[in-house]
């Protein structure tokens, strides 16, 4: 059973049942949960049966790229889904319309499609954070977070006015002049806004440490996944455009800030936040080498490892944080022993983020350098490199508070999800014996 | 074939999975899986030999993506190092009986010594280095969870330092790997395929990468800043480990990796490696002389006599590499005897400073015993082992570079400067009035039992290297120059 855009329509049929089932006195908390695990899960099955090919229309595109990013924003998305307050249903129906929104993106086939795949993402997400946690830091991450937004979404559109008045074309172009240049230059502006790259990463730590942290998790990997693929279709789209070539520093670049930004912080979630701008360092690293080296297919595979890899790690980093009921690292101190197993998950995750072997964070770093090797980026991959070395620091140090040092405070008073800490850390491991799981990824040589 | 060679990495990895789930009896299982462990490696070692004295065993699995495969192989170099890990991982379980601790530190250990076994088989450089890196993190464990009082820094920095010199050491293979293919067509991390040839003008910086990798965990002074923290705080079987074997990885990716890729620019590099090495010997020296903690001068001890090794190994004459690898088990020996002796001290005492304690020698005369016994093995005393990989490796440097031979006669001389001072003030100078030493009880038969073996092995090796040198010298012998 093969239907052109079954993930789309699974999603817009949650949002639609979600909004429904909200008309009720007292809606059922249950089935509004089971409506939106029902809509992801579902959203990923149709995405691997999807036809493959262009939509006579030009307006949506279904290829191997989309149909991978649509799993990806599923896996990204699940432990939300699975956590999502059921008494609430206008928070199911914001986090169902936001993946719609990212399942258009992955799927946009020309310019403006992907403007309003864009702004379809991202208005949800504003009231998804705004609504994640009561309370006034949560409404003013919000405005900030709908300015930054606003600001992406107003370059894009000035981008393609001004490609389009070159190009005369919404799509793909060959030759641009000094006007499309720049254009693209401004879209491209866009989607590294979205990414949170160094200079344009000031308003993402704030998000990030006012939402919840379910949520966090869920932005920092199936918004950001979304995201790494909005700026590979501008790759393509304009292959001309000379914005590529500055990839790899960009990235290496806020690759390096985010690490080192993450040093000196205290609470929690803005340290995951400014971690997670690091990864974007390196995703748009990848991208750069993707684009730069013709964009080959182990480019993708390379990214979309990342990003897989991505996607449990910070999830599972969230999801601990959730659990354990912490905002700070001092809280963390001597949790180990008490909250024994999900420790040990958290700390593998905490060595996968550092790019330690043999987890799946390794293989993914090993991999992203290595394309930027190949396509002769030498410094940037040395950067990208460095920049994982420093997060290592307080990777371990996070570590060290857990395991070695004495507990303060009081016991901790542990919620639920351990489950999905312990999980996303058995994932991590098993992607680290990626060299038998890379084998049969298509695309990949294996000799 | 008797034995696969995956078993050598797999008893140890077994036994900490073992040791992780016994709980109060994990310390019996470590004893078995250390014994059964060291059974392997003399199964493989002395009965695979092929008659011809060269011993090279392969193993290979399927080629994975980008030419990733299993592969495993081991000459006598390999065999002997993985002897060494299997030894003294049976004597850091024996020595550390009696300590309460919990089942995770025999499981640190057993998987320590998995990772470092898997180390000295790996063909494959993708396997080399994920076991290169698997073995921080017992080992980060190992001094954060048992060191003693400074210990949580000494972990990070541990874990910090040496992750910098793999992170350089990996960019170097994966532009090696590139290159390889960008040449030839075919993706493979086989070392004995892989040629640096195709590098062509990226080959020095390729050679530096490598080297460096490996010089933080020799360690080559400048890089050398996290050895006498980790030393100092790790536990004292830590410390026999950390010494006794880790720090050989540095000498044996040298050895396995860079030399025998990078033949002509290692050669030209000699001046510097080889006079950073003579510089290590002297410098190591002289911070050893100005410690008052015994942990400590034996730790940057250790940066001297690595130094030694490296002067040998460098040197690539057939006496030096011989020498050189010899010194490696040598150091291996005497310094795991050194640090178990300070850790013994320490755990009666809670001391280890030089002026903690004074007229040991009538209070503990075993200790005392085996602690000069050591000391002199340490410093190149001839009869023991330490003179014969000293002696071998100067003379290679002799042949080579004779200005780094001089210089690391002197370092011999200043071995002999902060050692023997140091055994004087703990074991025969009069007790002061801070001295801890009437806590201090004589060595009980466990520990007696573990360094007369470890003396046993010094004095075969000093009075009898020939059967040691031969073991060695088939697998340096395509290094000489």
């Amino acid at each position: 059973m093969m239907i052109p855009l079954g993930p789309q329509a699974a999603l817009a049929t949650g949002v639609l049942g979600t909004l429904s089932l909200g008309l009720m006195r007292r809606p059922p908390a249950l089935a509004l949960r089971a409506l939106a695990l029902v809509a992801v899960v579902s959203s990923m099955i149709f995405a691997v049966w999807a036809p493959i090919g262009a939509f006579p229309s030009l307006i949506i595109l279904c290829d191997a790229k989309s149909i991978a990013w649509q799993c990806l924003i599923g896996l990204g998305s699940l432990p939300l889904a699975l956590w999502l307050d059921g008494e609430d249903d206008v928070l199911v129906a914001l986090f169902l319309g936001a993946t719609l929104g990212m399942s258009l993106l992955v799927t946009a086939a020309n310019l403006p499609m992907l403007f309003i795949a864009l702004e379809f993402m991202s208005l949800p997400a504003y009231l998804l954070v705004a609504r994640s946690r009561p309370g006034s830091r949560g409404v003013e991450a919000a405005i900030k977070y709908f300015f930054a937004g606003g600001v992406a979404g107003a370059l894009f559109l000035l981008g393609l006015s001004m490609y389009y008045a070159d190009t005369r074309s919404l799509a793909a172009a060959a030759a641009l002049s000094p006007l499309g240049q720049a254009g693209a230059t401004l879209m491209a502006a866009a989607a590294l806004f979205k990414l949170g790259a160094f200079p344009l990463n000031w308003w993402l730590p704030d998000v990030y440490e006012a939402a919840a942290p379910e949520v966090s998790g869920f932005l920092s990997t199936a918004m950001k996944s979304a995201a790494v693929l909005f700026l590979m279709r501008l790759c393509e789209l304009a292959p001309q455009a000379k914005f590529a070539a500055y990839l790899p520093a960009i990235g290496a670049v806020t690759a390096l800030v985010g690490s080192v930004m993450a040093l000196r912080q205290e609470r929690l979630q803005r340290l995951f936040a400014y971690s997670s701008i690091s990864n974007a360092g390196l995703l748009i690293l990848g991208v750069g080498a993707w684009a730069l080296a013709g964009r080959p297919a182990d480019g993708v595979i390379a990214l979309l490892f990342f990003l897989v890899a991505y996607a449990l790690m910070s999830n599972g980093t969230f999801a601990f944080i959730k659990y354990a009921g912490i905002e700070t690292r001092a809280q963390l101190k001597g949790r180990g022993a008490m909250l024994f197993a999900p420790s040990v998950a958290f700390t593998i995750l905490l060595f996968s983020l550092g790019g330690v072997p043999p987890t799946g964070g390794f293989i993914a770093k090993l991999l992203l350098l290595w394309r930027a090797v190949d396509a002769n980026l030498l410094w940037p991959a040395v950067l990208g490199g460095l920049s994982a070395l420093i997060s290592l620091a307080y990777y371990l140090g996070m570590t060290r508070e857990l395991w070695f040092e004495a507990p303060q405070g009081p016991e901790p008073k542990p919620d639920s999800g351990a489950a999905l800490v312990i999980a996303c850390a058995v994932g991590v491991v098993l992607l680290g014996a990626a060299p038998w799981l890379m084998s049969s990824f298509s695309g990949v040589p294996t000799r | 074939m008797i034995l696969p060679l995956t078993t050598l990495w797999i008893v140890p990895l077994i036994g900490a999975a073992v040791c992780s789930m016994m709980g109060s009896r994990s310390k019996h299982a470590a004893l078995i899986f250390s014994a059964a462990f060291l059974a392997a490696v003399g199964i493989i070692g002395l009965l695979q030999r092929p008659t011809e004295g060269l011993l090279v065993i392969n193993e290979i699995g399927p080629a994975w993506a980008y030419g990733i495969s299993y592969r495993l192989s081991a000459d006598s170099l390999s065999i002997g190092l993985i002897g060494l890990t299997a030894f003294l991982n049976l004597i850091c379980v024996i020595a550390s009986w009696e300590l309460e601790v919990s089942a995770g530190y025999w499981a640190c250990f057993m998987a320590l010594s998995a990772a470092l076994t898997g180390v000295f088989l790996a063909r494959d450089l993708f396997f080399f280095y994920i076991f290169w890196e698997a073995t921080l993190v017992p080992m980060f464990f190992i001094i954060g969870l048992w060191g003693s009082s400074n210990r949580l820094h000494a972990a990070v920095k541990f874990f910090l330092f040496t992750f910098l010199g793999s992170v350089l050491m990996l960019l170097a293979l994966l532009a090696l790997v590139s290159a390889h293919h960008r040449a030839t067509g075919v993706w493979t991390w086989d070392l004995a395929v892989l040629d640096a040839g195709t590098l062509g003008s990226a080959a020095p910086l390729v050679f530096w990468g490598l080297v460096l990798g490996f010089a933080v965990k020799i360690p080559m002074v400048p890089l050398h800043t996290w050895l006498p923290d980790a030393h100092t705080e790790a536990p004292a079987a830590g410390s026999v480990m950390l010494a006794g074997v880790m720090l050989k990885m540095g000498v044996y990716g040298l050895l396995r990796v860079a030399l025998p890729l990078f033949p002509i620019l290692s050669w030209d590099a000699l001046p510097i490696l080889g006079g950073l090495a003579a510089f290590s010997t002297i410098y190591g020296a002289l911070c050893a002389m100005a410690q008052t903690d015994l942990k400590r001068m034996i730790a940057y001890s250790s940066i001297a006599h690595l130094g030694f090794c490296l002067l040998g190994v460098l040197s690539r004459t057939s006496q030096g590499l011989t020498g050189g690898a010899l010194q490696l088990v040598n150091h291996g020996l005497t310094t795991g005897a050194l640090f178990l002796m300070v850790g013994f001290l320490y755990e009666r005492s809670h001391k280890r400073g030089l002026s903690d304690f004074g007229d040991l020698a009538s209070r503990a005369p075993y200790l005392a015993f085996f602690f000069g016994f050591s000391t002199l093995a340490s410093i190149g005393l001839p009869g023991l082992n330490g003179f014969v990989g000293e002696f071998l490796s100067l003379s290679g440097a002799l042949s080579a570079l004779p200005v780094l031979a001089f210089a690391g006669m002197f370092g011999v001389t200043l071995a002999a400067a902060y050692a023997l001072p140091a055994f004087q003030a703990v074991f025969w100078a009069p007790a002061g009035s801070g001295s801890v030493s009437a806590k201090v009880t004589d060595l009980n038969y466990r520990e007696r039992a573990v360094l007369w073996t470890l003396s046993g092995l010094m004095l075969w090796i000093g009075l009898a290297p020939r059967p040691w040198l031969a073991w060695f010298e088939p697998a340096l012998r395509g290094l000489v120059r």
